[in-house]
Order: C-alpha cells, then sequence, then structure tokens
C-alpha cells in the first residue's frame, strides 16, 4: 500500500490498485460515498448504445444470495441513497449514508460489484423500465431539445450518442454483453473511490480492504476517443410537438477541453457572456426584454473538445427574434471579446464565490476526484483563483476567437413547427431548417 | 457532531449595542437562545420596529447565509390579483431609490454572492450567500429594498413578461405543472386562497398595474412583518450592530391580518379530465392532509415514504417493479400552515390504463386502514427520513432554509429537530388512525391526463 499525503485531504492506493481520496469532515453525522469507474458510454458498441448504463444498473441488481428487491430494502433500511449515473467516460455509484450504517454499505457494495448475479430476468426488466422512462421524457421538452442538440452538434461522433441509447439499441443489449462489458472494465485499477464526511482514514482503509479487497484485478481498458469535428455552418433542426406555447432553444458549437491551454480564459468569457444574472446574454434576453424567465450559456469540458451552449425558452411569437439577438450576441462577443469592466467584474465573482465551492466536505473532494480521474496535474484545480484572477482581456479575447465559431452553430428547439419555422430560415447566417417530430427524437 | 462555541451573556450585549441608540426602532431585545441540534444555538432578537431576527453561529465555512422571509404569499392574495406575491417577488431586484436597475445583482455578484427569492403560498423568502467578510453589503441591499423598491412602469411591463415565460414553462407546457394547478383548483375551489396557483392565473399575470404592486408593497413589505435569518460564519453582536444600523431608521405599517383560510368542505369525490400531448396516461390523485404543525402532518410524511419512498417502498415495488404498468409513483405533501393536499402522481406504462394503478393503490391504502405496518418496515422509512433531515443541513443556507421555514409556519425555528423527534415518536397505530382519516374517498380528487398523441417507442 502507498500513501502520499496532499494539504487538501488524503489519497492512497490499495494493494489491488484501487485509488482512495478522502475528505474527513465530522460537522454531521453523514458520508457520500463515490465508486468511479473509468468506462462509459464511449463503449458502447454501435448498435448497443446504453450497454454500459445497463451494465452499470445490472450491478445494482443483486448477488447469487442476494435479490434485487433484498439489495433495495437493505439501502432503504440502513438509511442510504444510491444512484448510478453513466456519462460517456465514467461510471459513478453515489452514496449517501447515515454514518452509523457506514460499515453495512461497504460490506453491500463490495458484494456487488465483486459478484453481481446478472441474472437475464434482471436484465430484461431494466431493459423494459429503461425503453418505458424514454417515452415517457417525451413529456420533458427541454430534455427533448438538448438531446437533439447533442446529436445535432457532435452528429457521429460518440459525444452525440446519449448514454441511455435508444429503445431499440437499449434491447439488443443481451446478458453475455453485460457479463462481457463488466469482465473487461469492472477491476480494481479501473476504479477510484471517493469518500467524504464523518469516517477516519484508518476506519476507511479498514472497510475499503474488508470490501473490495477482493476486486478482480487487470488492465483497464484505454479510454480513446477521437476529437470531433465542427460541421459547418449555421444549421436549424426543428423537433415539431403539438400545442406548445413557447419553444425550448439550444443554440451551440464546440467549446473546450481539459487540457485546453485556454480553458482558463473561455470559463470567465463564458461568466461575462451568459454565466450570471448580470452577464451579457441574461441582461439582453430577460433583463431588457422579459423574453425568456431562463437564459444562459454554459461552457462543457471532456477529455475532447465539448459543447458550448446558450439555452432560453421563449414564446412563440418571439422566438425568431430571440435567436437573432443570441446570434448577433454571438457575433459580438467573437469578434470583440469582453471589456476590461466586464472582465474584472467577472474575476472578482469566480475568485470570491470559490468559498461555496469548498463549504462542504463533498464539495470539497469533487475536483480533487475530477482531477484523478482525468489525469489532470494537481495545480489545474488546486490554483484555481490563481488561474481565473490572473486572466487578462486580449487571453479572454483570444480564448474566444480561437475556440468559439459564430459561423458554425447548432440552432435547435423543440416547437410547434407551423408556429415558428417560417421565420427561421430568413436568420443570419442560416442555410437550412429541418423539422423532424419529436417522437422521432 | 456540530460545533459552536460558548453561550454569551445576553442582557451586557443588549445593554452594549443599545447603549448609544435613541431611536426606538433600532434599539434591539434579546428574547431567547435555543438549541439547534447538539451544540448550534439559535439566538431570537425583535427590533424596536418588530423586525424579528434569527442568528446561528456557525464556524464551519467562511460563509454566511442571509434569509429574510415575508409573512405573505399566494394565500394574502384575492380572486382576480392572483400571483401578486410572486411578481413583486421578481420586481423586488429591480431599482431603489439609492440603486439604479441591475446594481443590486452587479454588486453581489462582484462580492462572489448567490442571491434567489421564492414565493409560496404562506411565504416569500429572499436570500444571499456570501463569503463571510460581505455582511455588511447584504444587510445594506436588503434593508434598501425593504423600504425603497422603486415600482417603474417599464419594469413592471418587461417583469410580467418573464412572469408569463415563467408560466408557460412551468405550467402551460409542462404536463405536471398543469395537472397540479387543476388539483388544487378542484379540490379546493378556485376562489379558496389555496385554490389559485402561486404564480397566478395568466389573466391576472397580464393585468397587473405598477399601482397594484405598490400597494401590495406597501401593504406586506415592512419590518413587523418580515423575520431575518443569519446563518454562518459572523460575529452576533456585529451583525446586530449592522441591522440597527440600516434597518433601525425602518418602519412601516403594522402587520395585517392573516388571511381567513377556511377549511375544505369537501363531501364528495371531484373527477377532472385534461387533455394532453404526451405519450402516456397519467393520473393525480390529492386528498385534504393537515396543517404542517401537526403531529399527523408527521405521521403522514412516514405514510408517503412507506408507499413511495425508495425502490423497496410499497407502491413503487407493486406497480413500477412487479406488475410493470406504472413508470413512475411519486408522493407529494403540502407544507402549508392550514393544510394542503397529500397528492399522488402516477404516470402508466405504454398500454395499461391508469384504472389499473388506481385498483392497486386503493387496495394499499385499505390495507394501510386495515393493519398495522410492522415495526421494522416503520424503522426503515424512519432512516430514510432521518438520512434526508442530516442533508438538509449541510450548509449555512440549508439551515436558515429550515429556520426560517420553521419560524415562518410553524412558529418555532428548531422545528425541524421537533419534527425529527416526532418521526421517531410515530407508532404503527399512528399510521392508520392517519391513513384512516386521510384517505377517505369522499374527500378525494382525481385528474386524468388523457393523451391527445401517441409517441412511439
Amino acid at each position: 500500500m502507498s500513501r502520499r499525503a496532499r494539504a487538501s485531504g488524503a489519497r492512497w492506493t490499495t494493494d489491488a490498485g484501487i485509488g482512495v481520496l478522502l475528505e474527513e469532515s465530522h460537522a454531521l453525522p453523514l458520508v457520500d460515498v463515490d465508486l468511479i469507474l473509468r468506462a462509459g458510454a464511449l463503449h458502447d458498441p454501435v448498435g448497443k448504445e446504453g450497454l454500459a448504463r445497463l451494465a452499470a444498473r445490472m450491478l445494482r441488481m443483486g448477488t447469487r444470495k442476494l435479490t434485487s428487491d433484498a439489495v433495495d430494502e437493505a439501502i432503504d433500511a440502513m438509511g442510504a441513497s444510491v444512484s448510478i449515473d453513466v456519462g460517456h467516460g465514467t461510471t459513478r455509484i453515489h452514496a449517501s449514508v447515515i454514518r452509523r450504517s457506514l460499515p453495512a454499505l461497504f460490506d453491500l457494495l463490495g458484494s456487488l460489484l465483486r459478484a453481481p448475479a446478472l441474472r437475464a430476468s434482471d436484465l430484461g426488466l431494466l431493459q423494459r423500465e429503461t425503453v418505458s422512462d424514454l417515452l415517457s421524457q417525451r413529456d420533458n421538452d427541454r430534455w427533448l431539445a438538448g438531446r437533439a442538440f447533442r446529436g445535432h452538434l457532435f452528429g457521429d461522433h460518440p459525444y452525440g450518442r446519449p448514454a441511455v441509447g435508444s429503445a431499440a439499441t437499449v434491447v439488443a443489449s443481451t446478458r453475455k454483453d453485460v457479463e462481457a462489458y463488466l469482465e473487461t472494465h469492472l477491476v480494481a485499477p479501473g476504479l477510484t473511490i471517493g469518500v467524504s464526511g464523518a469516517v477516519t482514514e484508518s476506519d476507511l482503509k479498514a472497510l475499503i480492504d474488508r470490501a473490495f479487497g477482493a476486486l478482480r484485478t487487470g488492465q483497464p481498458q484505454p479510454m480513446a476517443v477521437a476529437a470531433p469535428r465542427v460541421q459547418r455552418g449555421r444549421r436549424v433542426l426543428v423537433i415539431d410537438k403539438p400545442d406548445r406555447t413557447q419553444t425550448q432553444v439550444f443554440v451551440g458549437t464546440l467549446g473546450t477541453r481539459f487540457r485546453d491551454p485556454v480553458f482558463y480564459p473561455l470559463v470567465v468569457a463564458n461568466t461575462v457572456f451568459g454565466g450570471t444574472f448580470t452577464s451579457r446574454l441574461v441582461r439582453e434576453v430577460r433583463g431588457e426584454r422579459g423574453w425568456s424567465y431562463a437564459a444562459s450559456s454554459r461552457l462543457g469540458v471532456d477529455r475532447q473538445r465539448e459543447a458550448w451552449a446558450l439555452y432560453t425558452h421563449p414564446s412563440n411569437e418571439h422566438v425568431a427574434d430571440c435567436i437573432a439577438l443570441e446570434l448577433g450576441l454571438i457575433d459580438a462577443f467573437v469578434e470583440q471579446g469582453i471589456t476590461a469592466e466586464e472582465l474584472a467584474a467577472a474575476r472578482s465573482f469566480l475568485v470570491k464565490s470559490h468559498a461555496f465551492d469548498r463549504d462542504t466536505a463533498s464539495k470539497r473532494l469533487e475536483p480533487r476526484l475530477e482531477g484523478e480521474i482525468h489525469g489532470l496535474p494537481e495545480a489545474f484545480y488546486s490554483r484555481y483563483v490563481e488561474h481565473v484572477g490572473g486572466v487578462t482581456v486580449e487571453q479572454a479575447r483570444d480564448a474566444v476567437r480561437s475556440r468559439l465559431s459564430a459561423r458554425d452553430l447548432s440552432i435547435v428547439l423543440v416547437a410547434s413547427a407551423a408556429e415558428v419555422a417560417g421565420p427561421l430560415a430568413k436568420l443570419p447566417g442560416v442555410a437550412q431548417v429541418e423539422v423532424v417530430p419529436f417522437d422521432a427524437v | 457532531m456540530l460545533l459552536g462555541r460558548p453561550r454569551m451573556n445576553h442582557a451586557d450585549l443588549e445593554a452594549r449595542l443599545n447603549a448609544n441608540v435613541a431611536r426606538t426602532n433600532a434599539r434591539v431585545r434579546f428574547v431567547e437562545e435555543v438549541p439547534f441540534g447538539d451544540s448550534l444555538r439559535i439566538q431570537r432578537w425583535t427590533m424596536g420596529n418588530g423586525l424579528g431576527v434569527l442568528l446561528l453561529r456557525d464556524p464551519s465555512a467562511p460563509v454566511f447565509s442571509y434569509q429574510t422571509w415575508f409573512r405573505v404569499g399566494s394565500s394574502h392574495e384575492t380572486p382576480g390579483k392572483t400571483g401578486q406575491a410572486h411578481l413583486l417577488e421578481h420586481l423586488m431586484f429591480n431599482a431603489t431609490r439609492n440603486h439604479p436597475h441591475g446594481e443590486f445583482d452587479r454588486l453581489l455578484e462582484a462580492a462572489g454572492g448567490e442571491t434567489n427569492a421564492a414565493t409560496w403560498v404562506d411565504w416569500t423568502c429572499y436570500y444571499e450567500n456570501l463569503p463571510a467578510s460581505e455582511l455588511g453589503l447584504a444587510v445594506h441591499l436588503e434593508s434598501d429594498r425593504m423600504a425603497h423598491l422603486k415600482l417603474e412602469r417599464q419594469k413592471v411591463v418587461s417583469e410580467k413578461e418573464v412572469v408569463v415565460s415563467e408560466r408557460r414553462d412551468r405550467v402551460d407546457d409542462d404536463v405536471e405543472g398543469r395537472v397540479s394547478e387543476t388539483l388544487y383548483a378542484t379540490a379546493f375551489g378556485r376562489t379558496h386562497p389555496y385554490g389559485w396557483p402561486t404564480i397566478g392565473w395568466m389573466t391576472d399575470i397580464e393585468g397587473f398595474t405598477p399601482a397594484d404592486c405598490r400597494e401590495f408593497y406597501r401593504t406586506h413589505y415592512a419590518p413587523p412583518g418580515a423575520s431575518v435569518v443569519l446563518v454562518g460564519d459572523v460575529d452576533p453582536e456585529h451583525a446586530l450592530s449592522l441591522l440597527q444600523e440600516h434597518y433601525g431608521p425602518l418602519r412601516g405599517p403594522a402587520r395585517p391580518e392573516a388571511p381567513a383560510v377556511p377549511r375544505s368542505r369537501q363531501r364528495a369525490e371531484r373527477r377532472k379530465i385534461v387533455r394532453w400531448p404526451t405519450p402516456t396516461p397519467k393520473l393525480a390523485v390529492g386528498w385534504h392532509a393537515p396543517p404542517y404543525g401537526d403531529f399527523d402532518h408527521a405521521v403522514l410524511t412516514l405514510i408517503d415514504q412507506l408507499l413511495v419512498g425508495g425502490r423497496s417502498s410499497r407502491l413503487y415495488l407493486d406497480l413500477v417493479r412487479e406488475r410493470e404498468i406504472a413508470s413512475e409513483v411519486r408522493m407529494s405533501l403540502a407544507p402549508f400552515q392550514h393544510g394542503g393536499l397529500v397528492d399522488l402522481w402516477i404516470s402508466a406504462r405504454e398500454g395499461h390504463p391508469v384504472a389499473r394503478s388506481l385498483a392497486v393503490v386503493e387496495k394499499h391504502l385499505a390495507r394501510l386502514r386495515r393493519e398495522l405496518v410492522s415495526e421494522d418496515e416503520l424503522d426503515k422509512v424512519k432512516n430514510r427520513l432521518e438520512l434526508g433531515f442530516i442533508g438538509a443541513l449541510e450548509t449555512a443556507q440549508g439551515k436558515a432554509d429550515q429556520i426560517g421555514f420553521c419560524e415562518t409556519v410553524a412558529s418555532d425555528p428548531r422545528h425541524t429537530f421537533v419534527r425529527l423527534e416526532e418521526y421517531r415518536r410515530v407508532t404503527p397505530e399512528d399510521v392508520r388512525r392517519v391513513a384512516r382519516a386521510v384517505f377517505v374517498d369522499a374527500r378525494r380528487t382525481l385528474v386524468e391526463v388523457v393523451p391527445t398523441t401517441r409517441g412511439r417507442a
């Protein structure tokens, strides 16, 4: 077992090769546990999208000695909650638990990961549940718009494929697929455990060694993903849904990645553009015109370039004007960057509000976990204040110009097409408007 | 274990704070100190102008949450003027006599702060979360907008547009929002204070004038109708002296009488149909529930958990896992001062009518009315509730939320701990008694969603 101390908390590697990060706090009798596997939807075979998510959810469906109902009963009875989130490059099992039940939680999680039952009947149940959930999500216009936006922006790139898959691909996975997936990816050196809350380092070591000491070893699969390519032009996709009184709108292009040298200048610039209540987008769309209750821009980040996306939901009568306004704001942002006054305000906000990124143990742990999973240098997050505080007007302007394209934009709407589609073709730079029914997404 | 520090001599502190204060409105009076968990303590003070103050020093992080709870919500409105409390909440972020439009947010963001607000039937709450060094800014800005808000015509017009957009997002284009609104209007009636939506009917929102807003502001926004809740790494003496300086000059009309909220007289089942472009049928069922402050509200919270809390709950297991006739089942218990609804939401799976799900629900409710729940099952849901209780207290804002809500709705800032004790006291007999009292068919309302289009899987 090796151990190196970090100023912010303990980190060690177990004999089995599991990386462990601890952020200790005894303020409340509560512990959060994250089991993070370096595998996710990027590993889904084409035609079997959703396999990684199914495999992760199968881990919760019991062992040879425990049925899935018994697992659920045990989790609820100990005063715990367990959730599973599968992204492109990671699978995260998150648990919160009352301190007194922590040993029982670790024993349960250990048995589930060491010897999952992988019953065919449970897989069928999860597949039917997933298909049903996908159907239900069509009630959620923002979800529909977000899913369609990523497909439109990234095209055939893996980032455009939803981790949940589609009804057709979810039912294509077999028990053997799930077994093979876990055989390949569920190995101790591919696992990182993050724990925050009321547990000491020595207690945690004993709990982890008992629960995960016998987890299979092996080599984790390398995570290779190609850089996505910008699709040219301003392209509009309308997801047609009847009886909408307003329109969900995403406008965006490719943004940044973790190892991008201009990552922090982009963070500051995005804060100015649409990251706070006083940002340009919120001021113009909501403050001045009252067109949309929500207005924001988000800068995603991953191993390769993720999306930079604006979100608004104007009423049908204002859709074309609102998108035209957003396009104008993007043009000005890319051509002129930000002002010194805007920069000072954004830097001040980001630096001072950093206190709220660190006011609980779980928040302090999160950047350490992200750095560990993505192999980032420790200074990437630990020197956040210096990174953000040191950005200049020129750096922000150059970062925006070099990364964000005002010419190449995906514009995706969920709307009643007959009411809004006409004026969209006249938006500046728009070459095509495609309309698809909402139940085809 | 929560952190704390030794108790202080409040009489000495009160004397020091009032030593050079001539204005009666600015004088502070210590009322009581009450425990908040094992080692934190809430100090209750009042100012001469009627402002209530609740202080909790919590040094666990160098931040604080500053909240202002006004005892006015949508139940204080009148038919034809619904949504007024919520519209005013939006307008409170605009210009004052001392700060032009936009400066409130600019100053807070420059200080690293986050601010927002919320309105519900019994209250309106404003909050700022800031680094510990910025207390003076929060006190200044909140006291300023309590007394000096400018309600200009142009801003009232544009903010009404924002609220219209919010209503379309939350209600007019959202099946759950539409059903919830229909359920409450049907169960209570459209002229009952709990029967109209907090966001207001669309025609009422569109009809508000600046004069309406000024009248509501003058009537309800004054120190006697408000409590300031401050939680975080702050020194109480410094905080109280700032409150004296900034709120001391304020005074306002006496708090208006609380509205009469009559008990529901529903004696027969009520039904409504909502037609909606959704792929599957849905059903909402609401029963009248006790007021938040009642012990039976705690019992009903446990019943909610027994039925739908977690994957081992009775209805989730039966409807979603075993029969596979529903994709989702949830319950919601309104935490209203005078008793709202406990409502059940079922989203059916494709090809399965909601009537089948309802029949299963009725079977489980009959079992609750007939049989005593086992101690093991009761312990399980108590553990789940304890987890949620602890999780809600992680941050300064989480603690302030609990204190402000409990003070406003239950007249006891530590009621969240009282509630935890109530959960622990609940017996199987309590569960059966409350199930028999609440789940009565003649006092239920059903809203069924009938799909107008079908989606392909």
